[in-house]
C-alpha cells in the first residue's frame, strides 16, 4: 500500500463519476483528506454511504408497488354512500377516465374499524389492518391521467414520459448504500417485468450504478436472481487463489504507477465482488429463516419477495421495490371482487408480518414503507366494450382523480388518514396530495429538501419533483 | 468583436431604462422610491413564486424584463394606471387571483405599490442587463479566431504548436511536461485510441525496434487507415447520437427499429472514409435534401434524428429529443432548457427553442422506408420478399375483413338511430360537450362527422327522407305525442309529398310518443334492406344513403379511424408479428430510417411554459441566435438543410470547438472543456482556451478532416507524454488541467470485450449488418459495436460498465468502479470462455514447459514477457494443476491475466 493522501475531489473526479457527482461533496458536507489509500476506494465508491442534507429517521425504503391500480373504495377508503346508488347513476356525472363507466358499484367487501385510531379497512386486508395504528393512509392522492404507462412512470420516476431517474435511483444517489456487498437498489417483480419494464427503476441521466438491480423473485436460486453471482468454473478456494494471484500482479503494476485511485478502486472491486458472492447468496436465501417466520409471511411469491425485502433492508440495502407481478396485476376491469380478494390475499399476511418483523429487529423506525398503485379505480362500474373487458360489468376502470396510498415506519405518523375523496370516492377533494407531493414527502422523511436535492444535467439542475411538490407535513411524526 | 460590442451596448441601453416606458429615464427620486420601498416589498412577498427560482404563471417580478413581459396571459402592470394593473387588482384581492395567496398585504404596502404604479412603475434594472451582456460575452459564443502560437524557447518537447500552447501555460506553474512515454506505452495508447484494440507482441516489438524517425507517424497512418478505426470512433459518435436498435416502450407495436443498423454502418463508414465533418453533419440532418447520386446509402444518416425514444408517441417529446441531440450533440448548447422558459443562464430564449421546434414539426417519417444500397437478389432475399408480400396481403385482408364488419355494424338500425339522434342532439353544442355526448353514448367522432355532413347536405336539399328530422327536433318534448300526430296528419295531407311515403307510413303506424321513437322510425325504415333488385323510386330514395359517397361508404384506408379496441388489438398483434419478422429476418434488404418534409411547413408558436395548449407569439423557423448572428428565417421546406448549414458555417462559434474538444477527449480522457455537451456560461472554462481555438481553426482549414486532427494531436509531445504522475503534479494539479502528463485511462466496455476476443483468438472482424445479441450463448465474437442495443431493457452488463445510456444524448461516459463489473469478469461464461480459448491457443498449448506456457500467455495477453517474479508466481500457481477439468489452472491463469489492471488500463 502506498502511504499517500488523496483528496476527495480527486477521488470523485477520477474514480467516482466525473463532473456530475462532484455535487456530492456538498451532500457529504466534508472536503477533508482521506489518508489511507486502501480506505480510498471504498469511501469514493459512488455507492459509499452518505449523510442526507438533514438528520432523518428513515434510512431505507420498501416500496410495495401494487401495480395496475388497486381500488380505494375496496381497500382503505370506505364509501357507504355508494350502496345508496347501487346499480344507479351517481347524482354527479362520472368523471372522465380511460373507458366508459356506468352506475355506482358499492364495494363487495365489508369494512371494519381497527386499532386505537379506529380507521376503517376492508376485509381483504384484515391482517395488515391490525397494524393500522402504525399506518398513515393518504386518501386524497391524485395523478395526471387515467392511463397505466404514464402513471407508472409518474409514480416511479416523477415524470410521465421523459427520461428521469427513478425514486430509488435518486435515493441511492443521495444516500449511497450501507452494504457494499449487495446492490444498493433492488427492484423485484416475481414472474417478469411490470409494465414499462426497466424504466421503472431507471437511473436516467444519473450514472448507471444507481439504477435498480432487477430481481425476478419468482426464482429461488440466487444465480437466477443476480447476474453472474456464482462462479461455476473455479469456485470457492480455487477462486480465492485466483484472486490472490491477481492482487499480487495488480500490486506490482500499481507500484510503478503512483497517485492513481482508479487502479486501487478496481483492485478493491474484485474483493467486494468476492464477498458479494457469498453475502448475496445468503441474503437472497429465505429458506434460512426460521419456520415461524416463514409461516408468518405465508406462502407464495409475493410473500417471499416481501420477506426478501426485509432480509435486504436488514443487511443495509437502501431501496427495495416489489411490484406485485408482471405487467399490471391489480388492473381489475372484470371480476373485481374475485381478483382484488386474490391479490390482497397474496400480500396481506406478509405485509403484516413485515411490520411485525421490522419492529422486532428494531428497523421499523428507520424503514419507510410505501404501499400503493399508480392510481386507483372508479367507484362506478366499467361498461362493456369489446377488447377492453370481458363485458361482465363487474369491474372498475382506472381512476387518477383520487386514490389511496399508505406509508408506515421511518418518521411517519401512524394511525391517521390524510385527506379525503368526495362522497363516492371518485375525486380527491380534501387536502389533495399529488404524486409530486408524495415524492417530496418521501425525500423529506429521508432527510432531503426536494427543492435542493438536485443533479445538473444538460444545463439544468434537475429534481425528482421537477418544479412541483410540497411536503405533506401531516404525514410527519 | 465590434459586432458583439455593439450588441452589448444596445442591450445595456435598453434594459437599464424604465421597464414600462422604454426610453424615458427614471428620475433619481423614482429610483430611490423603488429601491427603498417597492423592491423590498416585492422581494418579501412575491419573489418566492415570481422570482429567480420560480415563475408561477410565467411571471417574474425581480427584474425589469420580467415585469415588462408580464404573466403568461399578458402584462400585469399598466404604468400610470393602478386600476387597470392586474398586479394591483390581485393584491387588492379583487380579481381572479388573490395575491399573495397566503394572506393579504397590509394596506400600507398596497398603497406603496399603488403609488409606484401610478408614477410609472419604474423598474431600474442593472442586474438583468449585466447578465445578458455577460452571457453574450461568454467565450464560447465569440467567433473562433486563430490565436498566435506562443513563443517558447526551443525545447525537445516541442513537436508541434499544440506543445507551445501547453508549455506556455505550464511555464507559469512550477510544473513541466512529463518525458515522452516508452515505445510500448505509445503503441498501446495509439492502438486503443484509434482502433480500440491492443497491439500484438509482434507489433509491439517491431515498433520498439523501428528507429525510423517517421515510425510514429507511419503507425498513426496505418491505424487511421484500418477499418477498425471507424468502429472505434463510430461507437463514440453513437453515444452522442443516443443510438439504439429499439424504440423503447411503444404499447402494442413491435419495438425494433429494423434498420437502425444502417445508420450505425453509415457512421462507421463515414469515419473510415474521413468524410468531412461538415458534410457528415449536413447528411445527418438533411440527407434527403441532397443530390446523392446513385449511392443513396447516406440517407441512413437521418437515423441521427429518427432513432430516439418514442415517449409513448408524444410528438412534442420526440421533437424535444431531436432538438436536444442536435443542439447539445453538435453545438454543446443546452437548448432544451428553453422549452418552458428562457434559458436561465445562456442566451437561448424560448423563441429559439420553438424556431427549432418548427423545423422538426415540419417533418414526418414515411410509412414505407426507402431501400438503400444494392441488394443482391439471392434466393433467400426473393423468398423473404415473397413471404413479406404474403404476410402483408394477409394483413390487408384482415383489415378489409374487420373494416367491412365494422361498417356492417354501423348499418344496423339501432346504430343508425344512435347517430341520427346524436346529430340532432348535439346541434349548437360546443366541442367539449359534443365529445362528452359521443363518449357517453359510445359513438365514434369520425363516423359522427360523416353522418353530420351527410345529413346537413340532405336536409339542405330538402330530402324527403331526412328533412322530417328537423321537424321532429323542433317539436317540444312536453306535447310531443299530440304535436307529432298532428304533424303526421299534415304530411299525409300534403299534396307535394314532402316526406317519403314509406317513411311517412312507418311513422303513422308507429305513432311515436317521443322524439327518440320518431327518429328510430326513420332509422329503422332506411336500415331495412330493399326487398329485391327492382325497387320503386320511393325505395331508391330511402336507400340512397347506402350508396357510394354515403356516410358509411368509408374507404378501407380510413379503417383505423373508427376501430374498436378489439379490432385495434387484433390488428396491432398481426402488425407487430409482421414487423418483428421484418426486423428479425437476415434477408430483409436494408432501408433507411429517414424523415421527409411535410408539403406545408409548420409555422411555430411559442408554447407558453411548454404547454402546447397555451400559444404565445409566432416565431419563424430559424437557427438559435447565439449560434448564427446573421440568421435569417428558413425558407426551404422545414429548413433542416439551412439549419445544418448554419451549424457548420464558419460563423457558428460552437460547432468546431465542440468537435475538437470531443476528439481531444478521445485522446486524453478529458476534454479541454470538461463539460463536452455544455459550452454555456455555467460550464468550466477551457483549460487551454487558445489551444482549443487553434485546433478549431486547423480543423476547418484542413477541410474538417478528423483523421488529420487525430494525427495533429497524436504527433504532439503533449500526447506522447508518459502517464506517470509526478508528486508535484499530483499535489498542485490533481485534475491535470495543465497537461503535465498523459492520463491513464481505463478501457471502456467495448474495448475490454473486444480485446478479450482478440487475445483469445476468437475475434470476428466481420463489419456491419444486423445487430447481434452479445449476451446470449453461444456468445457472438463480433466487435461490441455490432451488439444489439435495446433501450427498453438495456443489458445489465452494459449498464454496470457505464456504456452510454441510449435514452438520450450522452455527452461523456461515466466512469464508475463497481463490484458488479468484477462479477462479470470473474463469473460470466463469456469471460471464462475467452480464458479457455486463450489457454487453448497453440502457442500456449504446444509450449513444452510450464515456463514457456506462462511466457506465451503473457505475450498473448500483455504483449510482453513475464518478469522473473511473475514467472515464479505463475509457475507456483499452476504447479498443482490436474489437467482433468475444463477450467484448470492454465485457464484460471489466463483469466487472471485478462482481469489484470495492466490489461484493463492504458498508460
Amino acid at each position: 500500500m502506498l502511504p499517500v493522501s488523496v483528496s476527495r475531489r480527486e477521488m470523485l473526479s477520477r474514480c467516482g463519476v466525473g463532473m456530475g457527482l462532484l455535487g456530492l461533496t456538498q451532500l457529504m458536507g466534508d472536503s477533508g483528506l482521506i489518508s489511507a489509500h486502501a480506505h480510498a476506494a471504498e469511501s469514493t465508491s459512488p455507492l459509499a454511504p452518505r449523510k442526507p442534507q438533514f438528520p432523518a429517521k428513515a434510512k431505507h425504503v420498501i416500496h410495495l408497488f401494487a401495480n395496475g391500480g388497486p381500488s380505494q373504495v375496496d381497500t382503505f377508503d370506505p364509501k357507504p354512500a355508494l350502496a345508496k346508488y347501487a346499480g344507479k347513476s351517481l347524482p354527479s356525472t362520472n368523471l372522465r377516465t380511460e373507458r366508459r363507466t356506468g352506475a355506482a358499484f358499492p364495494s363487495p367487501y365489508k369494512f371494519k374499524k381497527y386499532g386505537q385510531s379506529g380507521l376503517e379497512v376492508s376485509e381483504i386486508f384484515s391482517n395488515m389492518a391490525e397494524h393500522i395504528d402504525d399506518i398513515c393512509v393518504i386518501r386524497s392522492m391524485h395523478a395526471d391521467v387515467p392511463n397505466h404507462e404514464p402513471s407508472f412512470l409518474l409514480m416511479n420516476c416523477g415524470e410521465p414520459r421523459l427520461i428521469r431517474p427513478s425514486v430509488g435511483s435518486w435515493v441511492t444517489y443521495g444516500l449511497g448504500t450501507e452494504n457494499q456487498n449487495l446492490p444498493g437498489f433492488v427492484s423485484m417483480c416475481p414472474g417478469g417485468y411490470p409494465l414499462q419494464e426497466a424504466q421503472n427503476w431507471q437511473a436516467g441521466f444519473l450514472p448507471g450504478v444507481y439504477a435498480g438491480t432487477y430481481v425476478d423473485s419468482r426464482n429461488t436460486d440466487v444465480e437466477k436472481l443476480i447476474e453472474h453471482i456464482k462462479n461455476k468454473t473455479a469456485p470457492g478456494a480455487a477462486q480465492r487463489k485466483q484472486l490472490d494471484l491477481l492482487a499480487k500482479l495488480n500490486a506490482a503494476h500499481q507500484a510503478t504507477r503512483p497517485h492513481d485511485a482508479q487502479l486501487e478502486a478496481r483492485i478493491q472491486s474484485f474483493e467486494l465482488a468476492y464477498r458479494m458472492q457469498s453475502e448475496a447468496s445468503e441474503a437472497f436465501d429465505v429458506s434460512r429463516e426460521p419456520k415461524h417466520v416463514l409461516e408468518a409471511y405465508g406462502p407464495g411469491e409475493q410473500a417471499r419477495s416481501i420477506l426478501l425485502a426485509r432480509r435486504l433492508v436488514e443487511r443495509g440495502v437502501r431501496f427495495v421495490q416489489i411490484s406485485h407481478g408482471p405487467v399490471q396485476p391489480w388492473d381489475s376491469h372484470d371480476d373485481l371482487e374475485v381478483n382484488h380478494r386474490r391479490l390482497a390475499g397474496q400480500v396481506d399476511k406478509a405485509i403484516a408480518a413485515l411490520i411485525t418483523d421490522l419492529k422486532r429487529l428494531g428497523l421499523f423506525e428507520s424503514t419507510l414503507i410505501l404501499w400503493g398503485g399508480e392510481f386507483g379505480r372508479t367507484p362506478v362500474v366499467e361498461l362493456p366494450t369489446p377488447g377492453s373487458n370481458q363485458g361482465k360489468v363487474n369491474g372498475r376502470d382506472h381512476n387518477h382523480w383520487g386514490f389511496t396510498v399508505w406509508m408506515a415506519g421511518g418518521g411517519v405518523k401512524g394511525g391517521q388518514a390524510i385527506g379525503a375523496t368526495d362522497e363516492f370516492g371518485f375525486k380527491a377533494v380534501e387536502n389533495p396530495v399529488h404524486v409530486h407531493d408524495l415524492h417530496a414527502t418521501m425525500l423529506h422523511l429521508l432527510g432531503f429538501d426536494h427543492e435542493k436535492f438536485t443533479y445538473r444535467y444538460a444545463g439544468r439542475d434537475f429534481r425528482l419533483t421537477d418544479v412541483k411538490g410540497n411536503v405533506v407535513k401531516q404525514v410527519l411524526a | 468583436m465590434s459586432r458583439w460590442f455593439a450588441l452589448a451596448l444596445i442591450l445595456t441601453c435598453s434594459s437599464s431604462s424604465v421597464a414600462a416606458e422604454p426610453g424615458a429615464k427614471p428620475s433619481a427620486a423614482q429610483i430611490e422610491y423603488f429601491e427603498n420601498k417597492v423592491r423590498p416589498l416585492l422581494a418579501e412577498h412575491c419573489y418566492s413564486c415570481h422570482g429567480p427560482k420560480k415563475q408561477n404563471a410565467g411571471l417574474r417580478l425581480d427584474n425589469a424584463a420580467g415585469l415588462k413581459a408580464g404573466a403568461d396571459n399578458g402584462p400585469v402592470v399598466v404604468p400610470g394606471d393602478p386600476l387597470k394593473s392586474r398586479l394591483m387588482i390581485s393584491v387588492r384581492r379583487e380579481g381572479d387571483y388573490a395575491m399573495p395567496p397566503k394572506g393579504a398585504l397590509p394596506p400600507a404596502a398596497v398603497a406603496v405599490l399603488a403609488e409606484w404604479v401610478k408614477t410609472g412603475a419604474v423598474f431600474p434594472d442593472t442586474q438583468g442587463a449585466v447578465r445578458s451582456v455577460e452571457a453574450r460575452d461568454h467565450w464560447a459564443f465569440q467567433p473562433v479566431k486563430l490565436p498566435p502560437v506562443p513563443a517558447i524557447r526551443t525545447s525537445d518537447q516541442i513537436r508541434n504548436p499544440i506543445d507551445s500552447f501547453v508549455l506556455a501555460q505550464l511555464r507559469d506553474s512550477a510544473l513541466s511536461q512529463a518525458p515522452i512515454a516508452d515505445r510500448r506505452s505509445l503503441i498501446r495508447r495509439a492502438y486503443f485510441d484509434l482502433i480500440g484494440l491492443p497491439p500484438t507482441v509482434a507489433q509491439v516489438e517491431a515498433f520498439e525496434k523501428d528507429s525510423n524517425p517517421l515510425a510514429w507517424e507511419r503507425l498513426i497512418d496505418e491505424l487511421l487507415a484500418s477499418p477498425q478505426y471507424g468502429e472505434r470512433w463510430g461507437r463514440l459518435w453513437l453515444d452522442l447520437a443516443r443510438y439504439a436498435d429499439t424504440k423503447g416502450y411503444v404499447f402494442n407495436q413491435d419495438r425494433n427499429y429494423p434498420y437502425a443498423y444502417t445508420y450505425r454502418d453509415y457512421v462507421v463508414r463515414s469515419f473510415n472514409d474521413d468524410k468531412p465533418y461538415d458534410r457528415f453533419v449536413i447528411e445527418q440532418l438533411a440527407a434527403d435534401k441532397l443530390q446523392l447520386g446513385e449511392d443513396t446509402r447516406p440517407l441512413a444518416a437521418l437515423g441521427f434524428l429518427t432513432l430516439g425514444r418514442r415517449f409513448l408517441g408524444n410528438t412534442h417529446d420526440i421533437i424535444d429529443d431531436r432538438i436536444d441531440v442536435v443542439t447539445r450533440g453538435l453545438m454543446g448548447l443546452t437548448v432544451g432548457c428553453a422549452r418552458c422558459h428562457d434559458h436561465k443562464y445562456d442566451p437561448v430564449p424560448t423563441a429559439d427553442y420553438y424556431s427549432l421546434y418548427g423545423v422538426f414539426a415540419s417533418t414526418k417519417e414515411p410509412e414505407e422506408l426507402p431501400l438503400i444500397g444494392k441488394t443482391e437478389r439471392t434466393p433467400q432475399v426473393i423468398a423473404f420478399e415473397k413471404e413479406m408480400e404474403k404476410r402483408e396481403a394477409e394483413y390487408e385482408a384482415e383489415i378489409t375483413k374487420r373494416h367491412n364488419n365494422a361498417i356492417a355494424k354501423l348499418k344496423d338500425k339501432d346504430a343508425i338511430a344512435d347517430y341520427l339522434r346524436a346529430v340532432l342532439d348535439s346541434k349548437g353544442k360546443p366541442n367539449d360537450q359534443l365529445l362528452a355526448l359521443l363518449r357517453e353514448r359510445d359513438l365514434n367522432r369520425f363516423v359522427f362527422d360523416r353522418w353530420k355532413a351527410y345529413l346537413e347536405k340532405e336536409i339542405k336539399a330538402n330530402s324527403p327522407v331526412f328533412k322530417p328530422l328537423i321537424v321532429i327536433s323542433a317539436i317540444p318534448e312536453r306535447s310531443f305525442a299530440s304535436d307529432m300526430a298532428k304533424q303526421i296528419s299534415a304530411w299525409e295531407m300534403d299534396s307535394k309529398r314532402a316526406v317519403n311515403p314509406i317513411v311517412l307510413k312507418a311513422m303513422a303506424d308507429l305513432k311515436p310518443q317521443t322524439p327518440r321513437a320518431a327518429v328510430e322510425a326513420i332509422a329503422y325504415t332506411i336500415a331495412a334492406l330493399p326487398p329485391d333488385k327492382t325497387t320503386t323510386p320511393e325505395q331508391a330514395e330511402l336507400f340512397a344513403w347506402n350508396k357510394s359517397s354515403g356516410p358509411l361508404d368509408i374507404p378501407t384506408s380510413d379503417y383505423d379511424k373508427f376501430q374498436n379496441r378489439a379490432d385495434r388489438n387484433a390488428l396491432a398483434a398481426i402488425k407487430k408479428k409482421l414487423d418483428a419478422f421484418k426486423a428479425s429476418s437476415p434477408f430483409a434488404p436494408p432501408r433507411a430510417h429517414v424523415l421527409n418534409d411535410n408539403p406545408a411547413p409548420f409555422q411555430p408558436y411559442i408554447f407558453l411554459r411548454g404547454n402546447q395548449g397555451n400559444r404565445g407569439a409566432q416565431v419563424p423557423r430559424q437557427a438559435p441566435s447565439i449560434t448564427a448572428p446573421q440568421r435569417k428565417p428558413f425558407t426551404q421546406g422545414s429548413g433542416r438543410l439551412e439549419l445544418a448549414q448554419s451549424i457548420v458555417s464558419p460563423d457558428n462559434p460552437l460547432t468546431a470547438r465542440v468537435l475538437v474538444n470531443r476528439v481531444w477527449s478521445g485522446h486524453f480522457g478529458q476534454g479541454l472543456v470538461r463539460t463536452p455537451s455544455d459550452f454555456g456560461t455555467r460550464s468550466d472554462p477551457p483549460t487551454q482556451p487558445e489551444l482549443l481555438d487553434w485546433l478549431a481553426v486547423q480543423l476547418v482549414r484542413e477541410g474538417w478532416s478528423l483523421k488529420k486532427l487525430h494525427k495533429l494531436i497524436m504527433t504532439s509531445a503533449t500526447y506522447q507524454q508518459s502517464s506517470v504522475v509526478s508528486a508535484d503534479a499530483f499535489r498542485t494539479d490533481v485534475e491535470n488541467k495543465l497537461l503535465s502528463h498523459q492520463n491513464r485511462r481505463r478501457l471502456d466496455f467495448e474495448s475490454l470485450r473486444d480485446s478479450f476476443l482478440l487475445v483469445s483468438g476468437k475475434l470476428d472482424l466481420t463489419a456491419g449488418g444486423k445487430p447481434v445479441d452479445l449476451f446470449k450463448a453461444p456468445f457472438s465474437t463480433r466487435r461490441s459495436i455490432y451488439g444489439l442495443i435495446d433501450r427498453t431493457n438495456f443489458p445489465g452488463t452494459m449498464r454496470v460498465f457505464d456504456v452510454a445510456n441510449p435514452d438520450q444524448h450522452s455527452p461523456q461516459r461515466f466512469q464508475t468502479t463497481a463490484p458488479q463489473q468484477a462479477l462479470f469478469l470473474m463469473n460470466s461464461p463469456f469471460v471464462t470462455e475467452q480464458a479457455i480459448a486463450l489457454a487453448a491457443r497453440s502457442d500456449v498449448s504446444n509450449a513444452k514447459s510450464n515456463a514457456a506456457k506462462v511466457k506465451a500467455l503473457y505475450q498473448m495477453v500483455l504483449a510482453r514477457n513475464p518478469t522473473r517474479d511473475e514467472l515464479q508466481l505463475a509457475e507456483a500457481f499452476v504447479a498443482d494443476n490436474s489437467a482433468k477439468t475444463s477450467f484448470g489452472k492454465w485457464q484460471q491463469l489466463a483469466q487472471i491475466l485478462l482481469l489484470s489492471n495492466e490489461f484493463a488500463f492504458v498508460d
